[in-house]
């Protein structure tokens, strides 16, 4: 099986009127066998990512090649095609079709594919047996635990035999008890032939792993001299979405802080004068910018600290 | 695709049966009202043939022998017999009386000469032979033996036929053409019309000669607003049918927007999606279609007028319950299409 890779990976997207970006710039290699988390917090992009590698969205630019398919360029059927041959998906909520049985629920992508009733029958009892759930083939999902649902979604995942398993939080509705087994599995899922990425903010999951990506941005260091920045006028100190270490104070000119629009247009949310202060949640809360600052029609000079020095500073002056 | 269909209908069983039920009562009631349209009109062409005319000699001012009030002599059918082209003739009157039974009960009045065109084949009992004597057709509430009074007169239903209503389903009684006189035109030797057969050369001055299609035509006029309502209220019906199915397979639908997603996201393409959703709605439509054969007879029998329901209105049924599925399940169809697949990535 070859390797994936992804260049130059950007995704952004419509959010209310605005333009998100989680993924900016991802470069990413994974080998066949290995065990890849995409590690994050909610809304950092991890379940944008995975959708993107599994083709259900299309990334703003970038490529992202598994095996000799380059997943960025396919349309239409060969999408479709893709999702059924290569990609395994587990989901997050298990997502197994309820009025199925689970042996139903596994022969789906096969039947889709072709395969007759029998081949498909014999096939699903195959995955089931693999993840220990021979016994509960004629069960329906609500007949089942959650970690057994989740046992059939990854039974379902693999009835293909994907190059590619992509599971979402695959851990975020099991007790710890469930948990064991559904991780044991993706572990040994992750052999040559096959790479496994899960997307989870669940740390447990982290010695397993052969690579970890983290997608939340890195803590903002906490010790760091200030430093001073110039800016010209009309010159962009952050753009919306970039990551962030630093609160800036104004010391002299105009800052214009401004939401980017989806649709290319910009609105303006403040201006901040000399003694004004901006850029702070960031680096507080290990988040991404969430506004555009640039500079007003004159040059701007504003000094840049760690939230450590920002707060210092804040008591003493009051 | 027939799997998910299956599992489907098996899961949401309870919805999907109240709307087979529901569904088979409309289905069942169109069915009724299509045999009650297919009955009434026949009814012109049976009472016409019932005569065994060739042609009808009436007043020039009237549109045909059943629906005129035009009256002439019944000597007319005297001159006519023995004139050349014409083997028989016979004066018939038609009217309306009440029979003061129980109820009071509406019923066509048929005066003819007993024995001569018009005469009835009779199911049971005899024909009439002379005054005071009746025949009755079908849904008459009298037998063979009854009496009766019209007019000032005392009749005996001394037979039955099967049928002769028309009217839009009124029963009708045959009585001898004098005593139809007597009551109607108070002794008097008139008559609305003469059946002949043969085809007369020549009438009279102020008569005309109407074909059996002229007649026919001339009594479904009396009863194309009932018919054209009937049909008006089967399309009704017909749409009601597609909104119940089109109701629940999209309520179904909007349930299985995550099924949907998730269907899309392990690679099954649309076709089977939307296969599942459109058998789905088809096989409920025609199982209400199966349902409805024996409700529409049930239905038929509490009707006061007659219902033909017959195999060629059950297959069109079945064509229609097709019909109804496919377009009941455009809604659902489109809400499976437009379901983004990387919806399947949202939580629980």
């Amino acid at each position: 099986m070859p390797d994936i890779t992804v260049r130059d990976l950007v995704i952004e997207y419509n959010s209310g009127g605005y333009a998100v970006r989680p993924i900016d710039g991802l470069n990413l290699d994974i080998k066949t066998g290995e065990l890849v988390l995409l590690l994050g917090a909610s809304g950092c992009g991890k379940t944008t990512l995975l959708s993107t590698m599994a083709s259900l969205l299309t990334p703003t630019s970038g490529t992202i090649q598994v095996g000799d398919i380059e997943v960025t360029a396919l349309s239409g059927k060969a999408k479709t095609l893709y999702r059924r041959d290569s990609v395994g998906i587990v989901f997050q909520a298990f997502n197994l079709i309820p009025s199925l049985t689970a042996r139903e629920n596994v022969m789906v992508p096969l039947r889709s594919a072709g395969r007759s009733r029998k081949e498909a029958r014999d096939r699903a009892d195959e995955v089931l047996e693999s993840v220990a759930l021979g016994e509960r083939g004629h069960h329906r999902p609500g007949n089942l635990s959650g970690g057994q649902q989740q046992r059939v979604a990854i039974a379902r995942a693999l009835a293909m035999n994907p190059p590619l398993v992509a599971a979402d939080e695959p851990t975020a509705h099991l007790d710890y008890i469930q948990v064991d087994g559904v991780i044991r599995i993706l572990r040994e899922l992750a052999a040559p032939g096959r790479a496994v990425i899960v997307a989870t903010h669940d740390e447990r999951l982290l010695p397993l792993a052969d690579q970890v990506v983290e997608l939340t941005p890195r803590a903002a260091p906490e010790s760091r001299d200030p430093e001073t920045v110039e800016l010209a006028p009309g010159q962009v100190l952050f753009h919306q979405g970039d990551q962030g270490d630093l609160v800036y104070i104004v010391e002299s000119g105009q800052v214009e802080i401004l939401l980017e629009k989806a649709d290319g247009g910009e609105e303006l949310l403040n201006v901040i004068g000399p003694g004004g202060y901006f850029g702070e949640l960031a680096p507080m809360f290990g988040l991404r910018r969430s506004a555009t600052a640039r500079a007003g029609d004159q040059p701007v000079v504003a000094t840049g600290m760690t939230i450590r020095d920002f707060r210092a500073r804040q008591a003493k002056s009051s | 695709m027939f799997v998910t269909t299956a599992r489907d209908l098996q899961f949401r069983w309870r919805r999907f049966l109240v709307a087979v039920l529901v569904t088979a009562l409309v289905f069942g009631i169109a069915l009724t009202f299509d045999g009650v349209n297919r009955a009434i009109k026949k009814e012109p062409g049976r009472l016409v043939d019932a005569f065994a005319a060739d042609v009808w000699v009436v007043g020039e001012g009237a549109s045909g022998p059943f629906t005129t009030s035009e009256v002439i002599p019944a000597a007319t059918a005297a001159a006519l017999n023995g004139a050349e082209g014409v083997e028989q003739a016979d004066p018939i009157v038609v009217s309306r009386t009440t029979l003061n039974l129980d109820e009071l009960e509406d019923v066509n009045l048929i005066g003819y000469v007993p024995g001569g065109l018009g005469t009835p084949d009779v199911v049971e009992g005899r024909n009439a032979e002379g005054p005071g004597e009746a025949v009755i057709g079908s849904g008459v509430p009298l037998e063979v033996g009854d009496t009766f009074e019209l007019g000032d007169k005392e009749m005996e239903v001394v037979g039955q036929a099967d049928g002769l209503r028309f009217f839009f389903g009124v029963s009708t009684i045959l009585v001898p053409l004098a005593d139809v006189q007597d009551v109607v035109f108070g002794g008097q030797p008139l008559a609305m019309a003469v059946a002949v057969l043969g085809e007369p050369e020549n009438v009279p001055q102020g008569f005309k000669v109407l074909g059996n299609e002229d007649a026919e035509t001339d009594l479904k006029r009396t009863t194309e607003s009932g018919t054209s309502t009937i049909n008006f209220v089967s399309l009704l019906l017909w749409l009601i049918t597609a909104g119940i199915i089109g109701s629940v397979i999209f309520l179904a639908a909007i349930e299985r927007i995550r099924d949907f997603a998730v269907l899309g996201a392990i690679g099954a393409p649309k076709r089977e999606i939307v296969g599942s959703l459109v058998l789905e709605a088809v096989f409920l439509s025609t199982l209400a279609a199966v349902i409805a054969i024996p409700l529409a007879f049930i239905v038929a029998l509490g009707l006061p007028f007659p219902a033909e329901i017959t195999v060629i209105a059950i297959l069109r049924l079945f064509g229609v319950a097709v019909v109804v599925g496919l377009l009941a399940s455009l809604a659902g169809v489109r809400r499976a299409l437009t379901t983004d697949p990387a919806l399947a990535f949202g939580g629980a």
